[in-house]
Protein backbone atom coordinates (compact mmCIF):
# COMPACT_ATOMS: atom_id res chain seq x y z
CA UNK A 1 0.00 0.00 0.00
CA UNK A 2 2.75 2.41 1.16
CA UNK A 3 4.29 1.22 -2.34
CA UNK A 4 1.65 2.23 -4.17
CA UNK A 5 1.22 5.61 -2.60
CA UNK A 6 5.14 6.18 -3.28
CA UNK A 7 5.11 5.74 -6.73
CA UNK A 8 1.44 7.71 -7.10
CA UNK A 9 3.99 10.61 -5.44
CA UNK A 10 6.47 9.70 -8.07
CA UNK A 11 3.58 10.47 -10.44
CA UNK A 12 2.29 13.33 -8.78
CA UNK A 13 5.90 15.16 -9.00
CA UNK A 14 6.31 14.76 -12.56
CA UNK A 15 3.07 16.96 -13.23
CA UNK A 16 4.64 18.95 -10.88
CA UNK A 17 7.72 19.46 -13.21
CA UNK A 18 5.71 19.69 -15.88
CA UNK A 19 3.76 22.30 -14.91
CA UNK A 20 6.92 24.16 -13.29
CA UNK A 21 8.92 23.45 -17.27
CA UNK A 22 5.65 24.97 -19.16
CA UNK A 23 5.21 27.78 -16.54
CA UNK A 24 7.63 28.93 -14.27
CA UNK A 25 11.06 27.76 -16.30
CA UNK A 26 10.12 29.28 -19.25
CA UNK A 27 11.20 32.77 -17.52
CA UNK A 28 13.01 31.69 -15.20
CA UNK A 29 16.06 31.00 -17.70
CA UNK A 30 20.05 31.36 -18.40
CA UNK A 31 20.35 33.47 -21.21
CA UNK A 32 16.97 31.80 -22.53
CA UNK A 33 17.68 27.67 -21.92
CA UNK A 34 15.23 26.09 -19.52
CA UNK A 35 16.78 23.13 -17.45
CA UNK A 36 15.33 19.44 -17.51
CA UNK A 37 13.60 18.77 -14.37
CA UNK A 38 12.66 15.47 -15.98
CA UNK A 39 16.19 13.64 -15.83
CA UNK A 40 16.94 14.70 -12.34
CA UNK A 41 13.40 12.81 -11.19
CA UNK A 42 13.85 9.62 -13.31
CA UNK A 43 17.30 9.39 -12.41
CA UNK A 44 16.40 9.91 -8.96
CA UNK A 45 14.37 7.16 -9.07
CA UNK A 46 16.47 4.88 -10.98
CA UNK A 47 19.08 5.24 -8.21
CA UNK A 48 17.15 5.20 -5.04
CA UNK A 49 13.45 3.02 -5.81
CA UNK A 50 15.48 0.57 -8.68
CA UNK A 51 13.53 -2.86 -9.80
CA UNK A 52 13.13 -1.25 -12.90
CA UNK A 53 11.13 1.15 -11.79
CA UNK A 54 13.51 4.21 -13.26
CA UNK A 55 13.13 2.25 -16.72
CA UNK A 56 9.42 2.03 -16.87
CA UNK A 57 8.11 5.50 -14.94
CA UNK A 58 11.08 7.11 -16.88
CA UNK A 59 9.69 5.12 -20.44
CA UNK A 60 5.78 6.53 -19.41
CA UNK A 61 7.15 10.12 -18.76
CA UNK A 62 8.28 10.50 -21.81
CA UNK A 63 5.75 8.97 -23.73
CA UNK A 64 3.44 11.55 -22.29
CA UNK A 65 5.69 14.51 -22.88
CA UNK A 66 6.00 12.85 -26.61
CA UNK A 67 2.34 12.60 -26.84
CA UNK A 68 1.46 16.01 -25.54
CA UNK A 69 4.14 18.14 -26.44
CA UNK A 70 6.60 16.30 -29.36
CA UNK A 71 6.73 15.69 -32.60
CA UNK A 72 8.70 12.32 -32.98
CA UNK A 73 7.14 9.79 -30.96
CA UNK A 74 9.38 7.76 -28.24
CA UNK A 75 12.48 10.16 -28.32
CA UNK A 76 12.12 11.58 -24.95
CA UNK A 77 10.56 7.93 -24.08
CA UNK A 78 13.84 6.48 -25.46
CA UNK A 79 15.86 8.99 -23.36
CA UNK A 80 14.52 9.19 -20.36
CA UNK A 81 13.79 4.93 -20.39
CA UNK A 82 17.81 4.66 -20.95
CA UNK A 83 18.67 7.22 -17.94
CA UNK A 84 16.20 5.27 -15.17
CA UNK A 85 18.26 2.20 -16.31
CA UNK A 86 21.48 4.17 -16.02
CA UNK A 87 20.56 5.51 -12.69
CA UNK A 88 19.50 1.76 -11.29
CA UNK A 89 23.32 0.83 -12.67
CA UNK A 90 25.07 3.70 -11.26
CA UNK A 91 23.70 3.42 -7.65
CA UNK A 92 24.93 -0.44 -7.31
CA UNK A 93 28.70 1.25 -8.56
CA UNK A 94 29.12 4.43 -6.55
CA UNK A 95 27.74 5.83 -2.97
CA UNK A 96 24.92 8.19 -2.60
CA UNK A 97 26.00 9.80 0.39
CA UNK A 98 28.02 12.60 -1.23
CA UNK A 99 26.45 15.94 -2.93
CA UNK A 100 29.81 15.93 -5.18
CA UNK A 101 28.76 12.21 -6.58
CA UNK A 102 25.18 13.06 -7.12
CA UNK A 103 25.68 16.28 -8.75
CA UNK A 104 28.09 14.39 -10.98
CA UNK A 105 25.67 11.92 -11.86
CA UNK A 106 23.15 14.71 -12.76
CA UNK A 107 25.77 16.15 -15.27
CA UNK A 108 26.21 13.24 -16.63
CA UNK A 109 22.65 11.96 -17.61
CA UNK A 110 21.77 15.42 -18.57
CA UNK A 111 24.25 15.18 -21.44
CA UNK A 112 23.63 11.92 -22.11
CA UNK A 113 19.44 12.16 -22.40
CA UNK A 114 20.32 15.87 -24.54
CA UNK A 115 22.72 14.16 -27.10
CA UNK A 116 20.48 11.39 -27.76
CA UNK A 117 17.09 13.32 -27.88
CA UNK A 118 19.05 16.03 -29.85
CA UNK A 119 21.00 14.08 -32.55
CA UNK A 120 17.99 11.45 -33.32
CA UNK A 121 15.36 14.33 -33.40
CA UNK A 122 17.66 15.58 -35.85
CA UNK A 123 18.04 12.97 -37.78
CA UNK A 124 14.67 11.67 -37.92
CA UNK A 125 13.22 15.83 -38.75
CA UNK A 126 16.11 16.15 -41.18
CA UNK A 127 16.96 19.46 -39.76
CA UNK A 128 20.37 21.23 -40.07
CA UNK A 129 22.58 19.86 -37.17
CA UNK A 130 24.44 23.21 -35.47
CA UNK A 131 26.84 21.79 -33.05
CA UNK A 132 28.44 24.98 -31.50
CA UNK A 133 24.82 26.25 -30.48
CA UNK A 134 24.03 22.72 -29.16
CA UNK A 135 26.49 22.81 -27.23
CA UNK A 136 26.67 26.16 -25.84
CA UNK A 137 22.65 25.12 -24.84
CA UNK A 138 24.08 21.87 -23.46
CA UNK A 139 26.61 23.78 -21.22
CA UNK A 140 23.84 25.99 -19.68
CA UNK A 141 21.55 23.26 -19.08
CA UNK A 142 23.78 21.41 -17.43
CA UNK A 143 25.02 24.30 -15.20
CA UNK A 144 21.40 24.74 -14.48
CA UNK A 145 20.91 21.07 -13.63
CA UNK A 146 24.01 21.11 -11.53
CA UNK A 147 22.69 24.57 -9.05
CA UNK A 148 19.42 22.89 -8.92
CA UNK A 149 20.64 19.51 -7.80
CA UNK A 150 22.75 21.07 -5.34
CA UNK A 151 19.99 23.03 -4.18
CA UNK A 152 17.36 20.02 -3.82
CA UNK A 153 19.92 17.84 -2.79
CA UNK A 154 18.98 17.39 0.88
CA UNK A 155 15.53 16.90 -0.48
CA UNK A 156 16.89 14.04 -2.49
CA UNK A 157 18.71 12.19 0.14
CA UNK A 158 15.56 12.28 2.49
CA UNK A 159 13.17 10.82 -0.04
CA UNK A 160 15.64 8.87 -1.37
CA UNK A 161 16.94 6.81 1.56
CA UNK A 162 12.80 6.81 2.53
CA UNK A 163 12.03 5.49 -0.63
CA UNK A 164 15.17 2.85 -0.50
CA UNK A 165 14.20 1.74 2.16
CA UNK A 166 10.28 1.18 1.36
CA UNK A 167 11.00 -0.63 -2.00
CA UNK A 168 14.49 -2.71 -0.56
CA UNK A 169 14.37 -4.45 3.15
CA UNK A 170 17.92 -5.93 2.24
CA UNK A 171 19.42 -2.33 1.96
CA UNK A 172 18.10 -1.48 5.05
CA UNK A 173 19.65 -4.20 6.64
CA UNK A 174 23.13 -3.83 5.22
CA UNK A 175 23.46 0.08 6.27
CA UNK A 176 22.37 -0.29 9.88
CA UNK A 177 23.77 -3.53 11.06
CA UNK B 1 27.40 17.07 12.86
CA UNK B 2 25.61 20.28 13.52
CA UNK B 3 28.47 22.37 11.57
CA UNK B 4 28.23 20.37 8.74
CA UNK B 5 24.38 20.50 8.69
CA UNK B 6 25.11 24.57 9.16
CA UNK B 7 27.17 24.54 6.47
CA UNK B 8 25.12 22.43 4.26
CA UNK B 9 22.41 25.08 4.80
CA UNK B 10 24.68 27.46 3.89
CA UNK B 11 25.68 25.47 0.71
CA UNK B 12 22.20 25.79 0.08
CA UNK B 13 21.91 29.88 -0.14
CA UNK B 14 25.31 30.24 -1.46
CA UNK B 15 23.79 27.92 -4.51
CA UNK B 16 19.75 29.71 -4.60
CA UNK B 17 22.16 33.49 -4.84
CA UNK B 18 24.18 32.63 -7.59
CA UNK B 19 21.71 30.94 -9.76
CA UNK B 20 19.38 33.74 -8.96
CA UNK B 21 22.15 36.26 -9.66
CA UNK B 22 23.20 34.06 -13.10
CA UNK B 23 19.46 34.12 -14.32
CA UNK B 24 19.31 37.67 -13.71
CA UNK B 25 22.18 38.55 -15.25
CA UNK B 26 22.12 36.47 -18.45
CA UNK B 27 18.28 37.93 -19.32
CA UNK B 28 19.78 41.57 -18.92
CA UNK B 29 19.56 43.43 -21.96
CA UNK B 30 22.92 45.00 -23.15
CA UNK B 31 21.25 48.36 -23.06
CA UNK B 32 20.43 48.49 -19.76
CA UNK B 33 24.18 48.20 -18.86
CA UNK B 34 24.31 51.59 -18.73
CA UNK B 35 22.01 53.22 -16.91
CA UNK B 36 21.56 51.97 -13.49
CA UNK B 37 17.50 52.49 -13.47
CA UNK B 38 17.73 49.86 -16.24
CA UNK B 39 19.77 47.43 -14.32
CA UNK B 40 16.95 47.68 -11.43
CA UNK B 41 13.56 47.69 -13.97
CA UNK B 42 15.16 44.40 -14.79
CA UNK B 43 15.85 42.95 -11.55
CA UNK B 44 11.84 43.18 -10.80
CA UNK B 45 10.39 42.81 -14.42
CA UNK B 46 11.21 39.09 -14.37
CA UNK B 47 8.98 38.65 -11.47
CA UNK B 48 6.52 40.61 -12.49
CA UNK B 49 6.34 39.19 -15.76
CA UNK B 50 5.91 36.06 -14.74
CA UNK B 51 3.35 36.98 -11.85
CA UNK B 52 1.49 38.31 -15.29
CA UNK B 53 2.44 35.25 -17.53
CA UNK B 54 0.82 32.95 -14.34
CA UNK B 55 -2.23 35.40 -14.00
CA UNK B 56 -3.09 35.11 -17.52
CA UNK B 57 -2.14 31.26 -17.89
CA UNK B 58 -4.79 30.91 -15.10
CA UNK B 59 -7.62 33.28 -16.04
CA UNK B 60 -6.88 31.87 -19.58
CA UNK B 61 -7.26 27.82 -17.88
CA UNK B 62 -10.26 28.80 -15.98
CA UNK B 63 -12.29 30.51 -18.92
CA UNK B 64 -11.44 27.52 -21.39
CA UNK B 65 -12.73 24.99 -18.78
CA UNK B 66 -15.97 27.06 -17.53
CA UNK B 67 -17.19 30.41 -17.66
CA UNK B 68 -19.29 30.56 -20.74
CA UNK B 69 -19.71 34.12 -20.45
CA UNK B 70 -16.36 34.90 -20.19
CA UNK B 71 -15.73 32.85 -23.55
CA UNK B 72 -18.36 34.93 -25.11
CA UNK B 73 -16.79 37.88 -23.86
CA UNK B 74 -13.56 36.65 -25.09
CA UNK B 75 -14.68 35.37 -28.47
CA UNK B 76 -15.97 38.82 -28.80
CA UNK B 77 -12.94 39.96 -28.26
CA UNK B 78 -11.44 37.67 -30.86
CA UNK B 79 -14.22 38.95 -33.66
CA UNK B 80 -12.19 42.41 -32.74
CA UNK B 81 -9.15 41.39 -33.78
CA UNK B 82 -10.07 38.54 -36.65
CA UNK B 83 -11.54 42.13 -37.89
CA UNK B 84 -8.10 44.02 -37.66
CA UNK B 85 -6.70 41.56 -38.92
CA UNK B 86 -8.75 41.73 -42.42
CA UNK B 87 -8.36 44.84 -42.37
CA UNK B 88 -4.53 44.32 -42.95
CA UNK B 89 -5.01 41.78 -45.12
CA UNK B 90 -7.02 44.58 -46.85
CA UNK B 91 -4.20 46.72 -46.65
CA UNK B 92 -2.00 44.32 -48.15
CA UNK B 93 -4.46 43.71 -50.94
CA UNK B 94 -3.87 47.54 -51.57
CA UNK B 95 -0.32 47.34 -51.68
CA UNK B 96 -0.63 43.97 -54.34
CA UNK B 97 -3.08 46.20 -56.27
CA UNK B 98 -0.45 48.66 -56.48
CA UNK B 99 2.35 46.21 -57.75
CA UNK B 100 0.39 46.01 -60.87
CA UNK B 101 3.49 45.29 -63.36
CA UNK B 102 4.88 42.20 -60.69
CA UNK B 103 1.33 40.88 -60.79
CA UNK B 104 1.55 40.99 -64.58
CA UNK B 105 4.75 39.33 -64.52
CA UNK B 106 3.76 36.05 -61.86
CA UNK B 107 0.76 36.08 -63.19
CA UNK B 108 -0.52 35.09 -60.35
CA UNK B 109 -4.88 35.43 -59.41
CA UNK B 110 -5.52 36.82 -55.66
CA UNK B 111 -6.36 33.52 -54.30
CA UNK B 112 -6.17 34.51 -50.73
CA UNK B 113 -7.31 38.19 -50.33
CA UNK B 114 -10.09 36.40 -48.09
CA UNK B 115 -9.44 33.73 -45.29
CA UNK B 116 -11.41 31.75 -42.89
CA UNK B 117 -9.63 31.45 -40.31
CA UNK B 118 -10.87 29.96 -36.37
CA UNK B 119 -9.63 31.56 -33.14
CA UNK B 120 -7.76 29.66 -30.56
CA UNK B 121 -6.24 30.02 -27.54
CA UNK B 122 -2.13 28.91 -26.95
CA UNK B 123 -2.75 26.34 -23.94
CA UNK B 124 0.61 24.71 -23.40
CA UNK B 125 4.16 25.42 -24.48
CA UNK B 126 7.42 23.14 -25.49
CA UNK B 127 9.25 22.46 -22.81
CA UNK B 128 12.19 21.47 -24.56
CA UNK B 129 15.26 23.59 -25.19
CA UNK B 130 15.65 22.39 -28.77
CA UNK B 131 12.33 22.77 -30.34
CA UNK B 132 9.34 25.23 -30.34
CA UNK B 133 5.78 24.13 -30.34
CA UNK B 134 2.67 25.43 -29.34
CA UNK B 135 -0.54 23.63 -28.31
CA UNK B 136 -3.87 25.29 -28.87
CA UNK B 137 -7.18 24.63 -27.37
CA UNK B 138 -8.86 23.78 -30.86
CA UNK B 139 -8.25 21.21 -32.72
CA UNK B 140 -10.76 18.81 -35.44
CA UNK B 141 -13.55 19.30 -33.83
CA UNK B 142 -13.05 23.22 -34.67
CA UNK B 143 -12.54 21.89 -38.71
CA UNK B 144 -8.96 22.62 -38.13
CA UNK B 145 -6.46 19.77 -39.92
CA UNK B 146 -2.69 19.09 -40.12
CA UNK B 147 -0.44 21.17 -42.65
CA UNK B 148 -3.03 24.63 -41.79
CA UNK B 149 -1.51 27.83 -41.40
CA UNK B 150 -1.68 29.41 -38.29
CA UNK B 151 -0.97 33.37 -37.77
CA UNK B 152 -1.70 36.14 -35.26
CA UNK B 153 -2.33 39.36 -36.12
CA UNK B 154 0.63 40.86 -36.93
CA UNK B 155 1.99 37.86 -38.86
CA UNK B 156 2.68 34.13 -39.38
CA UNK B 157 3.01 31.68 -36.71
CA UNK B 158 3.36 28.65 -38.14
CA UNK B 159 1.29 25.51 -39.09
CA UNK B 160 -0.24 22.62 -37.63
CA UNK B 161 1.62 19.59 -37.53
CA UNK B 162 -0.70 17.17 -35.32
CA UNK B 163 -4.66 17.36 -34.13
CA UNK B 164 -6.85 15.76 -31.52
CA UNK B 165 -10.70 16.67 -31.35
CA UNK B 166 -10.20 19.07 -28.86
CA UNK B 167 -6.55 20.30 -29.59
CA UNK B 168 -4.19 20.83 -32.04
CA UNK B 169 0.13 21.00 -31.89
CA UNK B 170 1.43 23.85 -33.64
CA UNK B 171 5.37 23.99 -35.31
CA UNK B 172 6.06 27.47 -35.14
CA UNK B 173 8.76 29.38 -37.32
CA UNK B 174 11.15 29.45 -34.49
CA UNK B 175 11.74 25.74 -34.56
CA UNK B 176 14.78 24.38 -36.30
CA UNK B 177 13.08 22.59 -37.68
CA UNK B 178 10.82 24.93 -40.06
CA UNK B 179 11.20 25.96 -43.35
CA UNK B 180 9.08 28.58 -44.98
CA UNK B 181 9.55 29.98 -48.73
CA UNK B 182 9.17 33.32 -48.55
CA UNK B 183 10.25 37.08 -50.60
CA UNK B 184 11.84 39.98 -49.49
CA UNK B 185 8.84 42.53 -49.76
CA UNK B 186 10.79 45.50 -51.93
CA UNK B 187 13.03 43.54 -54.80
CA UNK B 188 10.83 40.02 -54.82
CA UNK B 189 13.49 37.87 -54.11
CA UNK B 190 12.95 34.52 -53.30
CA UNK B 191 14.73 33.02 -49.68
CA UNK B 192 13.89 30.26 -47.27
CA UNK B 193 13.09 31.39 -43.69
CA UNK B 194 14.53 28.56 -40.99
CA UNK B 195 14.74 28.81 -37.64
CA UNK B 196 17.85 27.98 -35.57
CA UNK B 197 19.07 26.95 -32.51
CA UNK B 198 21.82 30.11 -32.30
CA UNK B 199 18.88 32.76 -31.15
CA UNK B 200 15.94 31.42 -30.06
CA UNK B 201 13.79 34.80 -30.53
CA UNK B 202 15.23 35.34 -34.01
CA UNK B 203 14.68 33.53 -37.71
CA UNK B 204 17.58 33.25 -40.78
CA UNK B 205 16.42 33.95 -44.15
CA UNK B 206 18.91 31.29 -46.04
CA UNK B 207 19.41 30.74 -49.77
CA UNK B 208 19.45 34.14 -50.36
CA UNK B 209 20.45 34.62 -54.55
CA UNK B 210 24.09 36.03 -54.95
CA UNK B 211 22.72 38.39 -57.16
CA UNK B 212 19.66 39.62 -54.27
CA UNK B 213 20.24 43.38 -53.24
CA UNK B 214 18.84 42.72 -49.37
CA UNK B 215 18.61 45.47 -46.80
CA UNK B 216 18.05 45.98 -43.28
CA UNK B 217 14.23 46.81 -42.77
CA UNK B 218 13.32 44.48 -45.52
CA UNK B 219 9.84 43.33 -45.44
CA UNK B 220 10.08 39.33 -45.54
CA UNK B 221 6.24 37.61 -46.75
CA UNK B 222 5.51 33.94 -47.34
CA UNK B 223 5.68 33.07 -51.21
CA UNK B 224 2.73 30.56 -51.24
CA UNK B 225 4.69 27.88 -52.94
CA UNK B 226 4.97 24.50 -50.91
CA UNK B 227 1.48 24.46 -50.52
CA UNK B 228 1.28 24.84 -46.58
CA UNK B 229 1.42 28.47 -45.79
CA UNK B 230 -0.73 31.23 -47.86
CA UNK B 231 1.13 34.01 -50.31
CA UNK B 232 1.84 37.42 -48.48
CA UNK B 233 1.52 37.00 -44.98
CA UNK B 234 4.02 38.90 -43.24
CA UNK B 235 6.77 37.16 -41.46
CA UNK B 236 8.93 39.83 -40.17
CA UNK B 237 11.63 42.40 -40.65
CA UNK B 238 15.51 41.84 -42.00
CA UNK B 239 17.50 42.99 -38.65
CA UNK B 240 21.05 42.58 -40.08
CA UNK B 241 22.61 40.70 -42.71
CA UNK B 242 25.46 38.47 -42.08
CA UNK B 243 28.31 37.95 -44.61
CA UNK B 244 30.56 34.89 -44.92
CA UNK B 245 33.82 34.31 -46.90
CA UNK B 246 31.09 32.09 -49.60
CA UNK B 247 28.65 35.21 -50.79
CA UNK B 248 25.84 31.58 -51.37
CA UNK B 249 26.20 31.13 -47.62
CA UNK B 250 25.20 34.25 -46.53
CA UNK B 251 22.06 34.87 -44.23
CA UNK B 252 20.05 37.85 -43.10
CA UNK B 253 18.69 37.73 -39.30
CA UNK B 254 14.90 38.20 -39.48
CA UNK B 255 12.92 39.59 -36.53
CA UNK B 256 9.47 37.95 -36.35
CA UNK B 257 6.68 40.12 -36.82
CA UNK B 258 4.96 38.01 -33.47
CA UNK B 259 6.27 37.67 -30.55
CA UNK B 260 6.01 33.90 -30.88
CA UNK B 261 7.39 33.22 -27.49
CA UNK B 262 4.57 34.70 -25.86
CA UNK B 263 1.83 34.98 -27.94
CA UNK B 264 -1.61 34.21 -26.68
CA UNK B 265 -4.20 33.84 -29.47
CA UNK B 266 -4.05 32.85 -32.65
CA UNK B 267 -5.96 32.14 -35.95
CA UNK B 268 -6.02 29.22 -38.22
CA UNK B 269 -6.64 29.18 -41.52
CA UNK B 270 -9.09 27.17 -42.52
CA UNK B 271 -9.77 27.43 -46.67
Amino acid sequence: MKKAISIFCLILTFFIIYFLQSNFFTWFTIAGIMPNLYVILVLFIGLFVKRKLGLVLGLIFGLYLDIVLGRVVGISALGLGIIGLLGEILSKNFSKDSRFIVTLMVIVSTAIYEILVYVLSMLRLSADIEIIPFLKILIIEILFNTLITIIIYPLIKKAGYYLENLFDDKFMLTRYF
Amino acid sequence: MYRNKKTGIIGIIVTVIILITIVVVSNIEIENFSQIGGALSSLVMPVQNGITYLKNKITGNNTFFSDISTLKEENESLKDENSKLEQSLRELEIIKAENETLKEYVNLKDKYTEYTTVPGYVINRDTSNYSNIIVINIGSDDGISEGMAVIADEGLVGHVISVTGTTAKVQTLLDTSSAVSSLVGTTRDAVIVKGNLDDNDMLRATYIPTDATILEGDKIETSGLGGIYPKGITIGTVKSIVDTKNLTNRYAVIEPAVDINKVETVLVITN
